[in-house]
């Protein structure tokens, strides 16, 4: 059995498929969880059991029962993850306490671009051509470099796998006339083998507040297509080739100081990755790689009596990578991965003065072994050398030690960091409306000088020379500790996590302008960290009916703050006398936009003889601070500050399969219409929906 | 104004009372000091939204702890968010009244119980030509100015200090900008530039005592 652990990197080997098929007749948790691969974890195919790294794994089916057809609502239900609106509304996902700029987010291993403000939207991403979905929670920058501090989440899609050609089309109609559309054609014949997906989702979008003029979420149709080949071009060498094309048209209208504006929002995004497989030798694969993508975003809102413009935006990101790699197996059970690329990536946007070019080349390693049968040991490191940052080596190390069959420890230590963005450089922004400033760390000294010589300075409140040391990469230290106990029914991990993560980037203000305003730039200054713990179990009550429970404790905190709370820096107002006290450390709640607890419990009952399922997911986050409420007198969330009320979220769906081939499925997402206007305004009352789906 | 109330608490200190006992030797004579509360001070102003602020000042005078419309006589005065002392020259304000007494103001962060004394005298700054001692803006003196909720809420923690026209002492904590202080402002229903403060005030020249 123990091969079953090592398969590295094969994606056409018949000995992994075999292994599969090896164990597929057991039904017991700990066999499931043998058939399950990871390849984010090391970049080459592990065995999901023997990761020595927090993971998470979310298989298709599971995404296909729970009815889910984005991204962000099937990560949602997972533990430890919530997808979460920041105090602009963007969207984005939170892992481990971290928020989305420190989440490396990949489509078959290769990174997507486009973030507002940080967050990378994941509603973008249909999820009905995914094959799983990974996730690898803690510093991984030893693997994927800058952005992947808090962990990385890696999208992997369907491939063949018959030989005649086959397919699905589906459709599927919700609350809000949201209508999704699906059709696949895949097909694998002899050397060459071909995948298609398209995807179209529209939907009316809705309204919390209907006494408003203007929607909530404004009307939208957005598409997805990809295309996959791949060819053996003889037994040494194979190519694979992708390319996926989204694009998003959705209408928007704003209602503000007393007029309608309308207009558009246009998104498109391009990935394109070649690759070319080469085994050298039985022991010694290389792959090349070439990736390309581009995203573009932008939107314009005008006045529809005098077509005076409002507000236009545009950003437009190119990223192109190519990647070589190698795995050399000394042995079955001792493995070096080595790579090197290049990262050329371009932006121009609205508020940029011209577009800015990053380069980045890297070389990362990887040393995976077992120094005793029972321990396994992964060593990784990677260089990056930078244009616009200091350079970072990033190392980590994972240990895994299986005590006995059912029981084992896991360990994993490593530096992550996330190189400052483009925006926190070269942003040159100055709002219409209210007239504050705020200017990118390189651009500060220049711009903050044209605004002097404007007459637009009172005084300047920062040393000014002090601008010209570079900003630093934020980073961060990550450790976990997890156990893992497993027998035939049941499953139970949990893993204690913390994160201590330094030079955190942030807006100061710099300057005071002569409208009363401020100019803003960003700095590193704040030091924080995440801790706590994860619990997953899972068991199987019968031979239908499984039970899946987790559950995330989360502390997460600014170490300035505490420390300046030692020295009662901190004040707040009763609001009885309205009178000023002293805020004591336990006094202070945390970070904004962090729940001390979420929980979720996931039912998935199997009716074989009727050939139905039907599932329950309840999802469930305690009570957040979402603004620093300064009224309190302080700039920190404190538990006399307003926060927003813990709730939870019930789906459920019913699937039903005729003649084989036709499925249908009927559901509910929020069964009890759980609403909050007035701060989550990404969170819709109740939706019912249907589909219809036929496999050919 | 028609409910300025009249809490004056007497802090007896063991010290004022051994003053005043007979048995005691004859000593510099120590008036005890005042806690008081003004609620609804009105510091109206016109202009703003970008267009020129103006208005005459709101006085107050803390020798007698009420409002004043004596040029000469007073100590602090109100205009909007602005608080001006008697003390240094004008700022160059329209309508701004002007300085011929030796106040002045320094801001503290701590609680008000807490300041038990006023600092030293250097820390002290009146007002000057284009600045006032107590700063304006937002978050740069007593108070933050929301953008979002149009809220003007003093900053808990910031303690004004002044010295009287007189060379006395008195700490301030302002409590509200809104008519009857309510818990929490609504801007468009509560009215704004209606002050509510506590302060304890030592009537004895050059006492820095605060308790």
């Amino acid at each position: 059995m123990r091969r079953v652990f090592w398969v590295l990197l094969a994606l056409k080997s018949t000995l992994y498929s075999q292994n599969i098929e090896h164990v597929k007749n057991t039904d017991s948790i700990v066999h499931q969880n043998l058939e399950e691969v990871i390849i984010s974890a090391t970049r080459t195919q592990r065995q999901l059991s023997s990761i020595p790294l927090p993971v998470i794994l979310i298989p298709k089916n599971q995404i296909q029962k729970s009815g889910t057809i984005r991204l962000n609502e099937i990560l949602n239900e997972q533990t430890g993850i919530i997808t979460v609106a920041d105090e602009s509304g963007f969207e984005g996902i939170q892992m481990q306490g971290i928020s989305s700029d420190y989440i490396m987010i990949l489509i078959d291993g290769v990174p997507l671009v486009g973030r507002s403000a940080g967050n990378l939207d994941l509603s973008r991403l249909t999820v009905g051509n995914i094959k799983q979905i990974e996730v690898i929670k803690g510093p991984s920058s030893s693997l994927f470099g800058s952005e992947a501090m808090g962990g990385v989440i890696n999208i992997i899609t369907d491939t063949p796998k018959s030989e005649t050609l086959n397919g699905s089309a589906s459709f599927r109609i919700a609350s809000f006339n949201t209508q999704d559309s699906n059709l696949t054609i895949a097909q694998r014949k002899n050397k060459f083998s071909y995948n298609f997906f398209a995807n179209r989702l529209f939907s009316d979008g809705y309204d919390l507040r209907e006494e408003t003029p203007g929607q909530t979420v404004d009307p939208f149709e957005n598409y997805t297509f990809q295309g996959k080949i791949w060819y053996e071009i003889n037994n040494t060498l194979s190519l694979f080739a992708s390319g996926r094309y989204y694009f998003q048209d959705q209408d928007l209208s704003l209602f503000f100081n007393n007029n309608t504006f309308e207009g558009t929002s246009d998104l498109d995004e391009w990935n394109v990755q070649v690759r070319l497989e080469h085994d050298l030798a039985s022991s010694l694969k290389l792959q090349y790689e070439l990736y390309y993508t581009n995203y573009k975003a932008s939107e314009l809102l005008a006045n529809p009596l005098d077509n005076e413009v409002f507000s236009q935006s545009d950003f437009d990101q190119h990223l192109f990578r190519p990647e070589i790699r190698a795995n050399y197996n000394f042995s079955p059970k001792k493995a070096l991965t080595l790579g090197t690329g290049w990262n050329n990536e371009r932006l121009n946007r609205t508020f940029f003065d011209e577009e800015i070019k990053f380069n980045s080349q890297y070389v990362f390693t990887q040393y995976d072994f077992y120094p005793l049968s029972k321990v396994n040991i992964i060593l990784g490191a990677r260089f990056d050398n930078h244009s616009e940052y200091q350079s970072q080596f990033s190392p980590k190390i994972s240990i895994k030690y299986d005590i006995t069959k059912n029981l084992s420890f896991k360990t994993s230590t490593g530096y992550g960091f996330k190189a400052p963005d483009f925006r926190q450089l070269y942003f040159d922004f100055t709002n219409s409306a209210v007239g504050y400033t705020v200017l990118g760390y390189n651009v500060a000294v220049d711009k903050l000088n044209e605004l002097i010589d404007l007459d637009q300075i009172i005084d300047v409140v920062v040393d000014i020379n002090a601008l010209n040391t570079p900003l630093k990469p934020e980073s961060s230290i990550g450790f976990n500790f997890g156990v893992t106990y497993t027998n035939d029914n049941f499953l139970l991990e949990a893993n204690y996590f913390r994160n201590e993560i330094e030079n955190l980037i942030d807006t100061r203000v710099i300057a005071r302008k002569t409208n009363g305003q401020n100019v803003f730039s960003y700095t590193n200054f704040n030091n924080i960290f995440t801790t706590g713990l994860e619990i997953n179990t899972q068991y199987k009550l019968t031979k239908n009916i499984k039970l899946l429970a987790g559950y995330q404790l989360l502390y997460a905190k600014d170490k300035d703050v505490l420390d300046r709370l030692e020295n009662g820096e901190f004040f707040a107002r009763d609001s009885e006398s309205l009178e000023t006290f002293r805020l004591e450390k336990s006094d202070y709640f945390g970070l904004l936009n962090r729940s001390r607890h979420t929980a979720n419990l996931k039912i998935f009952y199997e009716i074989p003889q009727w050939d139905s399922s039907i599932n329950v997911r309840i999802n469930y986050r305690s009570k957040y601070g979402l603004i620093n409420n300064t009224e309190g007198g302080n700039d920190i969330l404190d538990i006399y500050d307003p926060f927003v009320n813990g709730y939870a979220l019930t789906n459920l769906a019913i699937n039903k399969t005729f003649k084989k081939n036709y499925k249908l499925q009927l559901g509910v997402n929020n069964m009890f219409d759980y609403t909050d206007i007035q701060n989550i305004s990404n969170l819709a009352g109740r939706q019912i929906y249907g589909k219809m789906e036929i496999q050919f | 104004m028609k409910t300025i109330k009249l809490i004056i608490v007497l802090l007896l200190s063991t010290h004022f009372i051994a003053c005043n006992s007979d048995d005691d030797a004859p000593g510099p004579e120590i008036t005890p000091v005042v806690s008081k509360r003004i609620e609804n001070l009105h510091a109206p102003q016109t202009g703003g939204q970008g267009q020129p602020v103006g208005g005459e000042f709101t006085k107050f005078d803390f020798t007698t702890g009420e409002i004043t419309t004596s040029n000469i006589d007073w100590d602090i005065a109100f205009r909007g968010t602005t608080i001006a002392v008697n003390g240094g020259v004008v700022t160059g304000t329209t309508d701004e009244p002007a300085r011929n007494g030796a106040a002045a103001a320094v801001i503290l962060t701590n609680t008000f119980s807490e300041v038990k004394e006023a600092p030293e005298t250097s820390l002290f700054t009146q007002d000057a030509d284009g600045a006032f001692a107590i700063p304006t803006g937002s978050g740069n003196g007593w108070y933050n100015y929301n953008f979002q909720t149009n809220i003007v809420s003093p900053i808990a923690g910031k303690i004004l200090v002044f010295k009287t026209r007189n060379n006395q002492y008195v700490k301030v904590e302002i409590l509200s900008y809104y008519k009857d202080a309510p818990a929490s402002p609504d801007g468009t229903v509560h009215e704004s530039r209606y002050y509510t403060f506590n302060y304890v005030y030592n009537p004895n020249e050059g006492d820095k005592n605060l308790e």
